[in-house]
């Protein structure tokens, strides 16, 4: 048996720093632990500040999923006020947010994701050629055309929050601004050429077509598009067979609306679907860098460890829901939601394939979604309804961030913040161990990956990673 | 010039522009908009041109610290379809964390490499900061504190970009009780001119119209007290607002969605921070030119301002008339306007005159005067 230890990072094309240190024994990842060495401490930050100041200061976490935060947020302080958004204040938020998940998506498979197919690792596979035409980082054709259609649809986030990243519109109540006809217009036009971009070139078929795939088999033999190609290369690589995650999948429910959430909120596990129930969340502290017992966000407190002492390896906190680790992300929620392909695909594991090719689905998905929420704005009707917070009292904010759930939990005494805390997804995706050893998802995913002689950054170790699309800044915040 | 023999083998900017299939006519199109965001008249253009063809490019590092990334989101975003494109290209990122190819070792290795290459010639930009408590602790790159890598970058770099509201002051993460102790830039490294292009984030035309500026004229723009480009920062974003006149005339919102706000009255009383904020965000606007924060109804919070994050809450009204002072500040910064347009042609002082201004108290909000160009 050959044994060794390898330290893998910094991860480039990330966002925020990664560091995952692997046991390597013959020929394969033994085990594998997760650091997130970087923390900045916003729930510190937040303690003794008026409440609606959560509404510029938590955004911040995040320059890519600012609005995910955001919304969180507002969902915080409005359920302390027992005040939901003005409906077409919530359908506001939610083209908002439904932009930023869907730039997210295109961002991770163009930027972030398939630019490691154009490594010259992978020279003289039959792809190969393509995928370095596609998408070589920076320069690749399809990052190019990724980075302007983001710009244009994003164009939608300017109108109605002023600015992107780190959009000020959504309260409580409602958004700030209420669209008027022509910005409506303006916003079915830039959808409309957003769709040509996805109808060209990352599905090569209508939307609709890929939206509707009703099985793994159907969506796994894709041929058109970048999509089509990244299908191709997760065939040749086995894409399918790597990076399994845990199996049970959560979600928030993605898009509060005055008639429901538009992706539903449950766990599944073994083909079922149960409602979530967030007194079930548990942050296990045993193997971060932070003081304090295992306990509930609502009751949460951060007080980091300064000596940095062992057995804890991260910043990152360990959220267990009913003391298990559940994945959470774009897939999980096409699964929550009951989507045929996802389950499909579910049904034989979370891989490398399914988590990149639910993002897909999501995108398609979600096009369609943004489509008739536009038409359905009401520039007559109200957008803001009046929020008055308690000097006293507390709020859950549930929301689904691009790259899974994310939750905010605020406390307010005496009309200031007496405690914050954020799960976000990439704190569940990414967590480590907690007090029975149990490592996190991606730390358990990695088991079996195999490293290759002479290798030092694993390429089956950045897929794995990359594949999760994580977000290290909204980790430990 | 000895910088030009030792870069003799880089290729010019337009060398690499042509080689990311952009023709001609668009290069020349951008060197006209670059010359216009600029605020340089026509007759610039063809010098623009010139500059570009027949300079190297000039190689540039861009690392995170603690941060957040939307610098970097917002500057993929910039406004003219073409200015990304050549802008990205121009500066080829020699190393770029978040956009590079390479990982792990591979990208460390990058980086060394670049600044060997450039010795002494290649911009710094940084994104994020650098917190200091526990000796760095709660910002590790590469094993390593990110102050640790800042400074071995910043020892060969020419210049020093602070992107954002992090390098330039400290921003959010440095909200009390600052835990991780994140500090600016300018408070680590000290013996380098430093250029601080805030906002939380900065605009992408200001981002690609600063990196532009430098790269085509070899030097750093003219810089208000605060080391801000005079150019972006030199008004108010009170001056130039579209709601002022309802300002003027007494029409204020009095509570989100209420009829003042459905007429696009003034956001004062809801706490807007525009009267106090240097920037450019009502002239240049956001996301190619759509809009601004008070165009989407809500106040400026003075993002681009030090110490933002920590001066009561946003939705607490301005109430420091003193400081507000309307129409003798306007004076000022229309002197501050004509001096922008001397400081194109003639700028060469800027960089011995930034770090005398860095030396100055960092408190006054007012543009430079002329007497530092």
């Amino acid at each position: 048996m050959t044994a060794r230890s390898l330290v893998v990072g910094p991860f480039n094309r990330v966002e925020g720093d990664l560091e995952i240190r692997l046991e390597v024994e013959d020929g394969r990842v033994a085990a594998a632990f997760a650091n997130a060495p970087l923390f900045r401490g916003f729930e510190t930050m937040m303690l003794g500040k008026a409440p609606m100041d959560a509404l510029t200061i938590t955004p911040r976490i995040c320059g890519i999923c600012s609005i995910s935060q955001s919304a969180a947020a507002a969902a915080a302080l409005g359920a302390a006020a027992g005040q939901p958004q003005a409906a077409q204040g919530a359908l506001a938020t939610a083209i908002m947010h439904g932009v930023e998940n869907l730039c997210d998506h295109l961002t991770h498979f163009n930027l972030f994701f398939c630019a490691d197919f154009a490594r010259p690792a992978y020279g003289g596979r039959d792809w190969h050629d393509r995928a370095v035409a596609r998408f070589t980082a920076m320069e690749g054709s399809a990052v190019r055309a990724c980075v302007e259609a983001r710009a244009q649809i994003l164009h939608i986030v300017g109108l109605l929050g002023g600015k992107w990243p780190h959009t000020l519109a959504i309260q409580p109540g409602g958004v700030t601004r209420a669209p008027t006809m022509r910005d409506r217009i303006r916003m079915t036009s830039t959808l409309s050429s957003f769709r040509r971009y996805l109808e060209d070139t990352l599905f090569g078929a209508p939307v609709e077509a890929f939206a509707e795939l009703e099985s793994a088999a159907a969506l796994t033999t894709w041929e058109t598009g970048d999509a089509g190609l990244f299908m191709q290369i997760a065939a040749d690589l086995d894409l399918g067979r790597m990076g399994y995650g845990p199996g049970r999948y959560l979600s928030f429910g993605a898009y509060p609306l005055a008639q429901g959430r538009a992706f539903a909120a449950g766990l599944w596990e073994n083909a079922m679907t149960r409602p979530v129930d967030t007194a079930e969340i548990r942050e296990d502290l045993s193997h971060a860098w932070m003081h304090g017992d295992t306990t509930h966000p609502a009751d949460g407190q951060t007080f980091p460890d300064e000596d940095m002492q062992d057995p804890a390896y991260s910043w990152c906190k360990a959220p267990r829901l009913a003391g298990q680790t559940i994945e959470t992300g774009a897939f999980a929620r096409q699964v929550v939601d009951g989507h045929p392909a996802a389950i499909d695909l579910a049904t034989s594991g979370t891989t490398v394939l399914a988590r990149v090719a639910g993002r897909l689905l999501e995108v398609a998905r979600t096009q369609l979604l943004l489509e008739s929420w536009v038409a359905a704005l009401k520039p007559e009707e109200r957008f803001m309804a009046e929020v008055s917070l308690p000097a006293d009292g507390a709020g859950e904010g549930l929301v689904e961030a691009a790259r899974g759930a994310l939750g905010h939990w605020i406390r307010i005494e005496g009309g200031k913040i007496a405690g914050y805390q954020i799960v976000a997804p990439t704190t569940w995706n990414f967590s480590p161990r907690d007090a029975t050893g149990t490592p996190g998802p991606v730390e358990a995913a990695l088991v079996g990956a195999p490293v290759l002689p002479g290798e030092d950054t694993p390429l089956s170790v950045q897929h794995i990673v990359r594949s999760f699309d994580p977000c290290m800044v909204c980790t430990v915040h | 010039m000895a910088e030009e023999t030792d870069l003799a083998d880089i290729e010019t900017f337009y060398d690499v522009m042509r080689r990311q299939g952009i023709t001609r006519r668009s290069f020349m199109k951008y060197c006209a908009l670059t010359a216009s965001a600029l605020g340089l008249g026509p007759a610039f253009v063809p010098k623009i041109a010139h500059a570009m063809e027949t300079k190297p490019r000039t190689p540039v590092i861009w690392v995170h610290g603690l941060e957040c990334t939307c610098c970097s989101e917002s500057f993929i975003r910039s406004a003219h379809p073409l200015a990304k494109d050549v802008v990205l290209s121009m500066i080829s990122l020699d190393y770029d964390d978040t956009l590079m190819a390479a990982a792990g070792h591979a990208a460390e290795a990058a980086m060394k490499d670049t600044i060997e290459k450039y010795k002494g010639n290649y911009i710094l930009a940084v994104e994020g900061n650098p917190p200091l408590n526990e000796d760095g602790m709660f910002c590790i790159s590469g094993g390593k504190p990110f102050v640790e890598k800042l400074k071995y970058a910043a020892k060969d770099a020419k210049a020093i970009i602070s992107w954002g509201a992090c390098a330039s002051y400290g921003c959010v993460q440095a909200a009390k009780p600052n835990p991780t102790q994140a500090t600016p830039v300018h408070k680590v490294i000290t013996d380098k001119p430093i250029i601080k292009v805030p906002g939380c984030p900065p605009i992408a035309e200001v981002m690609t119209g600063v990196i532009t500026y430098m790269l085509t004229f070899d030097r750093m723009p003219e810089l208000d007290r605060q080391g801000r480009p005079a150019m972006f920062y030199g008004q108010r974003i009170h001056d130039k607002c579209y709601r002022r006149p309802h300002f003027d005339a007494g029409q204020f919102v009095e509570e989100w969605d209420d009829e003042g706000a459905r007429k696009g009255y003034c956001l004062y009383k809801m706490g807007c921070k525009g009267p106090t904020t240097y920037n450019a965000c009502s002239t240049v606007r956001w996301n190619e030119g759509v809009s601004f924060p008070i165009q989407s109804g809500h106040g400026c919070i003075g993002c681009s301002e030090d110490g933002f994050w920590d001066q009561g809450t946003f939705y607490d009204r301005v109430t420091d008339l003193t400081q507000f002072g309307v129409e003798s500040n306007a004076d000022q910064i229309g002197m501050a306007a004509a001096g922008v347009v001397g400081g194109g042609v003639a700028i060469h002082a800027a960089v011995s005159a930034l770090k005398s201004a860095q030396s100055k108290a960092q408190t006054s909000p007012t543009p430079s005067s002329d007497k530092e160009a």
